[in-house]
């Protein structure tokens, strides 16, 4: 399912450095993450502790004020619009889908933007990539305000994929969703990691999510980020991961992982 | 580096891009090199005739070193058509998989109406959107008016804080962009005024036009068409974001009620502050006819002064003023009610605005019109 970093592995996107301050609130210091093809890796951290700031950070949304992204080895910075809508898919935390737009019609528009497909192929690729986050056919012709919360995500998530990206960005996937509809993304999550090989970076509270799914977990701590294995994190003994991996949610979320991991 | 407009060439005809080869003849082809999105179509092109024959062909997907889920897709409508696919890799195994097991359906159509049919339904829908436009306008009325009643009969009902909010916005705040207007349509009329009426000898008239006419229509006209596009629109945005993120809602739920804090509120500031900003108005557009009797005409502004009493009375600045507090009903009525009406998205909003805007301005040039001919009969 995922590889855990090895110094000689390839990586396909690299942080160091990353300082992040809002006046003189420091977010981030000095931070640096690896992520290794293929993996899932979570981002895990207390609210305000900055994890939309480095997602944001990640995907060249937000110029950090010192430090350097790294994609394929190449600045994120300096990737071209075309090139960059190619490798990265982001799934917002509310959707954000075009409400002047159809599901069908939000998810060609990358297609649209960027390849030379006749419309005929777009609406094939389209209707295929609903049927892939988990929608039918006919909720490709709704509007974003006609979708319940569950059905925004995956439309969502069929519009992230819509250019079949190498790295995948997940905002909080599972909030607002049921735990039925939570577990259903968390299984697509790791289907799309298994067979397209597709590497996922989720930023979620979901213990659930980070327990059953997640290769390695980046917990976002004082400024500064721990990346471990699920496992070797709930052996810490930093207060806030202890209480994070201990407390009684975690409980029921490891009850999961071991139910999860057993089939 | 520059910008390019349409930046589809940059993936799909990247020289130095993923290509897809097709070798081989007969009933037995091969792919070799990428088959994803941007290979797509020269793949089809090259298969397009060869797919069409008939069955016991196959193809040998050995050597395609990426395969992305248009490429799967485009494999599976393949294998559909009774293509054999041999040789395919462990890597790629699992995604054709996931692929073909989709329950695949074509998007549905959306139905489209023959034009004349289009004209029709909207010709329909809109007189029937009028209709409700007209019953809503009068419920909201009434409502708004019960709750103001209410409020002014229980005083504390009533929230200086938000009146006083929305006085210093709608009315102080406009003061330099009003004033400026009034001066300005003075200065038109004047020009006008001076320019029709020399040949006849009477542009000493001009003064009696430009203060009668900023006194009895200009003035609160363009007051009111300012603070509708002004204060209206932001009245309707403003309940309208609160509607989207559910705190009329919340509103409701504590038992506060949104026409007693939201509507009210502006009603109130509204009906107060149009009169004020329309006796500005009427100063500077008052103004303003010095400067044009000054420049054209060689009136200075102490005999100007001095003429004013002459040419325009009391009613004159009644007539005006009397309009104001009419009109300023009507504008916070309207945005507010199309603030209300917001539903769910970010569209509607600009939507609403737009509508309540529009309804606020040509409402208050109908109500001009129906006082002017008012006036007319009582003699005013």
């Amino acid at each position: 399912m995922t590889t855990p970093a090895t110094a000689h592995a390839k990586l396909i996107l690299s942080a160091r450095g990353i300082v992040n301050r809002f006046g003189k609130q420091v977010v981030h210091d000095k931070l640096s993450l690896d992520i290794v093809p293929g993996e899932i890796i979570g981002i895990a951290g207390g609210s305000g502790s900055g994890k939309s700031v480095l997602l944001k950070t990640l995907t060249g949304l937000h110029q950090p004020d010192a430090g350097e992204v790294l994609l394929n080895g190449k600045a994120v910075q300096s990737i071209g619009a075309a090139e960059k809508a190619s490798l990265f898919g982001v799934l917002f935390q509310q959707g954000a889908l075009f409400s002047s737009l159809s599901v069908a019609q939000n998810i060609m528009l990358p297609m649209r933007e960027h390849m030379a497909l006749p419309a005929e192929e777009q609406e094939q690729i389209a209707a295929m990539k609903l049927a892939l986050a988990g929608l039918d056919a006919d909720s490709g012709i709704k509007f974003p305000s006609a979708l319940s919360g569950g059905m925004v995500k995956r439309a969502a998530f069929a519009r992230a994929l819509a250019l079949d990206p190498k790295i995948l960005f997940l905002d909080e996937p599972t909030s607002d969703l049921d735990p039925i509809a939570a577990s259903g993304i968390d299984a697509l999550i790791r289907q799309l990691n298994d067979s397209l090989g597709i590497t996922v970076v989720i930023v979620t509270h979901d213990l659930t999510t980070l327990f059953t799914i997640c290769g390695r977990i980046a917990v976002l701590v004082d400024r500064k980020i721990t990346v471990d294995t699920a496992d070797k994190l709930m052996k810490s003994d930093h207060p806030w991961i202890h209480e994070f991996f201990h407390g009684p949610r975690a409980e029921g979320a490891m009850t999961a992982r071991k139910t999860s991991h057993g089939n | 580096m520059p910008r390019v407009p349409k930046n589809k060439q940059q993936i799909s005809a990247d020289p130095s891009g993923p290509t897809v080869v097709v070798s081989g003849d007969g009933d037995r082809l091969a792919l070799a090199g990428a088959l994803d999105i941007v290979t797509l179509a020269a793949a089809r092109n090259s298969l397009k005739k060869w797919s069409r024959q008939g069955p016991s062909r196959s193809l040998d997907v050995a050597k395609l070193d990426s395969l992305d889920t248009p490429g799967a897709l485009f494999l599976r409508g393949l294998r559909d058509k009774g293509v054999k696919l041999t040789g395919i890799r462990a890597e790629h195994q699992a995604l054709l998989d996931l692929i073909c097991e989709l329950d695949l359906k074509p998007l549905p159509k959306v139905k489209s109406v023959p034009r004349w049919r289009q004209l029709v339904i909207q010709l329909g829908k809109g007189a029937d959107n009028a209709w409700h436009d007209a019953l809503d306008i009068i419920t909201f009325v009434g409502r708004a008016a019960s709750w103001t009643v209410n409020a002014l009969i229980h005083p504390d009902c009533l929230r200086p804080a938000s009146i006083s909010r929305h006085i210093a916005e709608t009315g102080i705040q406009a003061l330099p962009i009003i004033g400026l207007m009034a001066v300005m349509i003075a200065v038109v009329i004047g020009y006008q005024g001076v320019a029709q009426l020399r040949p006849f000898g009477g542009e000493d008239f001009t003064i009696n036009l430009v203060a009668v006419s900023v006194l009895r229509e200009m003035g609160v006209l363009i007051t009111s068409i300012m603070v509708a596009g002004r204060s209206g629109s932001a009245f309707t945005a403003e309940i309208g974001v609160m509607k989207t993120r559910e705190e009329v809602d919340a509103l409701k739920v504590m038992g506060i009620e949104p026409m007693q804090v939201l509507v009210v509120p502006r009603l109130i500031a509204l009906v107060v502050t149009l009169p004020l900003l329309t006796f500005f108005a009427d100063i500077m557009g008052l103004i303003g006819g010095a400067a044009i009797a000054q420049a054209l005409l060689d009136v200075s502004p102490a005999q100007y002064l001095t003429r004013l009493p002459q040419v325009i009375d009391g009613s004159d600045l009644f007539v005006g003023l009397f309009k104001a507090p009419i009109f300023a009903f009507f504008i916070a009525i309207i945005s507010c009610m199309h603030g209300l009406r917001v539903s769910g998205s970010a569209e509607s909003v600009g939507r609403e605005t737009t509508r309540a805007v529009v309804k606020s301005i040509f409402l208050v040039i109908v109500l001009d019109a129906f006082f002017s001919i008012l006036f007319e009969k009582i003699g005013l």
